[in-house]
């Protein structure tokens, strides 16, 4: 993981560093698959795909994509930082083969009393540059020479606390 | 309209708080995040520098997601679709009631949002909750739909809340 970010050093329009996945072959979404128990034919039985389903050919799993989303921001917070939401849509199918280039933006920032909280726009592209995942993240940052986020996270007053 | 008192009184339905068959374990730690591709050291089954703010080793931010499995000794729908080729994979493991009145319109994936609070231990035991949190409709280019928003809610065994997660379906 990168040096520890800092909520001073962020502005709007910075983009993160890119987090790319692939290619994704047939043995990561077999991995992927039986690492969950998703016995869901569509991303390892390419007839039953195609034939069935009437699909292309088998597809990259939402669940997998939402992992990649995740990662990007995880990995941007730091250790003294904390991702507190993540939301997002499936817009376009990804088909095995597919490379996923996950970016981020930094759309706002808000200052309070104990860390800042950072909007980031957010989504998965692939190799043609279609995005098929559009997003958005809070992330709580620190203030540099101050404290790390709390953690477990403490939402900010006036928020639907963790009760 | 397509909301009704009837499809209004599904909202605040909910489930029991069920607990996942399975503790979080180190080797069901690793393969998913080999298979997410995401090897942080936070996830290594023992203390270090980058686990050690969250309490020891932890799981991946969305592992509790896909805790919810299929216990032993209950019926194995893959032995018992082993003949049918139409059999989709699907095992659905965690639901709510269908909603009757809307079960003739299509379902559609309008979204999802998750909400953390604090990583999964090793060794902890995860419930999931679920209840539909809101139904609406609204006026779409091809008609009226309804967004039906599923709330799921991941507490440890000691009752902290780990995540929230909120589905959108969309209905129409």
């Amino acid at each position: 993981m990168a040096e520890q970010l800092y909520f001073d050093d962020v502005r709007p329009g910075q983009e993160l560093p890119r987090l790319t996945k692939g290619p994704l072959g047939e043995i990561h979404l077999f991995r992927w698959s039986a690492a969950m128990e998703n016995w869901h034919r569509i991303h390892y039985d390419r007839r039953f795909a195609q034939e069935q389903d009437k699909l292309p050919d088998l597809l990259v799993n939402g669940s997998l994509k939402q992992q990649f989303i995740t990662q990007i921001v995880k990995d941007w917070a730091g250790r003294d930082g904390w991702v507190w939401k993540v939301g997002f849509q499936f817009r376009a199918m990804n088909t095995v083969g597919d490379t996923l280039h996950v970016w981020g933006k930094v759309k706002s920032t808000e200052r309070l009393q104990d860390y800042g909280l950072v909007v980031v726009e957010l989504g998965i592209v692939n190799q043609d540059g279609k995005e098929n995942t559009p997003g958005q993240a809070t992330v709580a940052l620190p203030f540099r020479g101050g404290q790390p986020v709390p953690y477990p996270f403490v939402p900010p007053p006036g928020t639907q606390a963790a009760a | 309209m397509l909301i009704t008192d009837e499809v209004r009184s599904y909202i605040g339905l909910s489930s029991e708080a069920d607990f996942a068959c399975d503790a979080v374990e180190a080797g069901a730690v690793r393969r998913f995040a080999q298979a997410i591709m995401d090897e942080d050291p936070a996830y290594l089954g023992e203390t270090n520098d980058a686990n050690r703010r969250f309490g020891g080793p932890v799981a991946p931010p969305l592992f509790a997601n896909h805790m919810v499995r299929r216990p032993l000794g209950t019926p194995d729908p893959v032995q018992n679709n082993a003949l049918n080729p139409l059999f989709d994979g699907i095992v659905p493991v965690a639901s709510l009631p269908g909603i009757k009145p809307l079960s003739h319109l299509a379902s559609l994936n309008g979204g999802s949002e998750f909400e953390f609070f604090r990583y999964a231990r090793h060794g902890e035991r995860v419930s999931l909750k679920l209840s539909y949190a809101d139904i609406t409709e609204k006026e779409s280019s091809k008609g009226p739909m309804v967004l039906v928003v599923r709330q799921y809610e991941f507490r440890t065994d000691g009752g902290e809340l780990l995540m929230r997660a909120r589905m959108t379906t969309i209905r129409r």
